[in-house]
């Protein structure tokens, strides 16, 4: 602080000038990042390293917990092999039916905004809500599905229950909240400026062309946002395995096939008590995400269009 | 036929064409909830008839007091709203602060803290459950609704955010003149800011009542006791029943949703054009 008292005469005294306000008044993010964002990655870091039960201390065991995930623990390749598989199902289908939903909805015609509002019911629900539904829709005797196809005589799969089906029944309950996709496409494609596509149609441009050469370089920004944040929300999909596939308080599915890594970990932490291996692998969880988000961001330096660089 | 005749005509074919497309696709997407209406409806009995009753030949009201009653509804519907409702004022107000912070006051290192907390959106939420768990263990809060509701004041990076990149919106004209009158950053705050970000605070209460209501690891987590449970956690639970009577559980199902989808209804202005449009806001 350089002594300004000799200039300007002032009455303020330090705590009513802005230097010291402006820290007040973002107080409450300044504890809550120390709180939930700086203080949780450091200590899960040091955590991984330890053997912990939560009532007696941690112990140090170097890399043990990350060595048994790797050689021992029959679960995890299961839970590896489960989350990626949920990722690459859901994240791109959500983002492509999104896309191409928000542009057959991105034009006047009769019912749109009812079409819109049916699209978008689905996200609005509360997850659990959805998902308690979902696991009734897939009801093998009494569900929506296997009755409708009852009707032409199949006998359908058993869906959740199944190894086989479980996750693939589980990622189309995450496609069927495109809406939320959706809806913020729609906000993008309503800002692209309606010139471009006037230009192109003199210049005889057809359908697809326009959807390829302006509708998704216009978009690429919104896309590339909504890729990493799909992503990041999918690599953590915890309420799908925990409510879908639970029977009798034990998620995961037949055989771990729906044990996404979310939920092996939440299951080793709170049902396990194995609070250090837990941690180890949230630590995993968070490298591969890191991983993802980067390449993503290094693609798109060669892909995202951004209309002005300032 | 000119061409611009046979363009309108296309254009009309198109039009339908897609319609007819997207309302199949709509109405696919709808029919769990359809058919989760009928079933809330129906006995127990036709549930499992086969082929099923689509429309039930008599209406089972009794199933709604009797699967409320099922889940201890009421009760815990009050420990929602009132968990919601405190998560909502803590958003609201510690936003508008921290977001007026980073907005309009000068001060060293405000650029830094704004990337810094906007990037702590990137940290994946997992990371710091357990973390957090055990310090809400060490002090002693494990079965109340402190981890629950005093984070929401302690401002969300996302609202924050918008709240900040609103305020980057507003002209500084209108603070100014509060400044010369003499009035302080908390009046210009609370008597020329908050009525003008009104529309981003309402997106707030919206978000984050629905947040509220659809939470579930965080209570799954640190509520233990029954009489504390939120209706996510008592839904959850009579779902992973064995034996689970679907129509009961579908009526309660309803009812649990409902609040979220008369806010819907009510405020679908804002989630229609809102929500998305500020999403992509700090794009443009």
């Amino acid at each position: 602080m350089n002594n300004s008292k000799a200039e300007i005469p002032r009455k303020r005294r330090f705590w009513q000038r802005d230097g010291f306000i402006g820290y007040m008044f973002i107080l409450p993010s300044l504890i809550g990042f120390a709180a939930f964002v700086a203080y949780p990655l450091i200590v899960a870091i040091f955590y991984s390293f330890t053997e912990w039960d939560g009532l007696s201390p941690a112990r140090f065991i170097g890399f043990e917990n990350y060595t048994y995930m790797f050689t021992t623990d029959p679960s995890f390749p299961k839970a590896i092999k489960a989350t990626f598989l949920y990722v690459l199902m859901t994240v791109p289908l959500t983002l492509v039916f999104g896309l191409l939903l928000a542009v057959m909805l991105n034009k006047n015609m009769f019912s749109v905004k009812v079409l819109r509002t049916l699209f978008y019911l689905p996200v609005v629900l509360p997850s659990v809500a959805a998902l308690v539904l979902w696991k009734f829709v897939y009801d093998p005797d009494y569900g929506l599905i296997n009755q409708l196809l009852a009707i032409f005589g199949i006998k359908g799969p058993k869906w959740l229950q199944s190894e086989d089906t479980a996750l693939v029944s589980m990622a189309i309950v995450s496609i069927w909240g495109v809406g939320s996709m959706m809806i913020i496409f729609l906000s993008g494609l309503q800002s692209i400026s309606a010139e471009l596509y006037e230009a192109a149609d003199v210049d005889g441009a057809n359908g697809l062309q326009k959807f390829f050469k302006i509708t998704i370089p216009m978009m690429s920004p919104v896309l590339f946002l909504q890729l990493i944040t799909g992503l990041i929300t999918a690599f953590q999909a915890f309420n799908p395995p925990q409510l879908l596939t639970n029977y009798g308080g034990v998620g995961g599915g037949p055989n771990y096939s729906t044990y996404l890594l979310a939920y092996s970990i939440y299951d080793k932490a709170f049902n396990g008590f194995k609070y250090g291996y837990a941690m180890a692998q949230v630590m995993v969880l968070f490298i591969i995400i890191m991983i993802f988000t980067a390449i993503v961001f290094r693609f798109s330096n060669a892909y995202v269009y951004y209309e002005n660089n300032d | 036929m000119s061409v611009l005749q046979s363009k309108k005509r296309r254009t009309f074919i198109g039009n339908l064409i897609r319609g007819i497309i997207l309302w199949i696709l709509s109405l696919a997407m709808i029919l769990p909830l359809l058919w989760m209406i009928t079933a809330a409806l129906k006995s127990n009995s036709s549930i499992m008839s086969i082929p099923p009753e689509w429309i039930p030949k008599e209406f089972h009201w009794e199933n709604f007091p009797e699967g409320l009653a099922a889940v201890s509804f009421w009760p815990r519907f009050v420990n929602t709203v009132f968990i919601s409702a405190m998560c909502v004022i803590g958003q609201v107000l510690s936003c508008s602060v921290v977001g007026y912070g980073l907005a309009r006051i000068r001060f060293a290192g405000r650029k830094f803290w704004f990337y810094l907390f906007v990037g702590s959106m990137m940290l994946p939420s997992m990371v710091g459950l357990i973390p957090v768990y055990r310090l809400w263990t060490a002090l002693n809060a494990l079965n109340t609704y402190w981890p629950l509701i005093l984070p929401a004041f302690l401002g969300s990076p996302f609202y924050t955010f918008l709240i900040r990149q609103f305020l980057m919106g507003v002209p500084r004209s209108f603070d100014e003149a509060a400044k010369i009158d003499g009035a302080g950053h908390v009046r210009i705050l609370f008597q020329i800011i908050m009525p003008i970000i009104k529309p981003a605070i309402i997106t707030i209460v919206i978000m984050q009542f629905q947040a509220s209501w659809n939470e579930y690891l965080s209570p799954l987590i640190y509520l233990i006791d029954g009489e504390k449970w939120t209706l996510s956690l008592a839904v959850a639970s009579y779902s992973t029943l064995y034996a689970v009577e679907w129509n009961k559980f579908m009526a309660t199902d309803l009812v649990y949703m409902l609040p979220t989808l008369i806010l819907f209804f009510v405020a679908q202005k804002y989630f229609m054009q809102g929500l998305g449009s500020l999403t992509t806001a700090g794009l443009k």
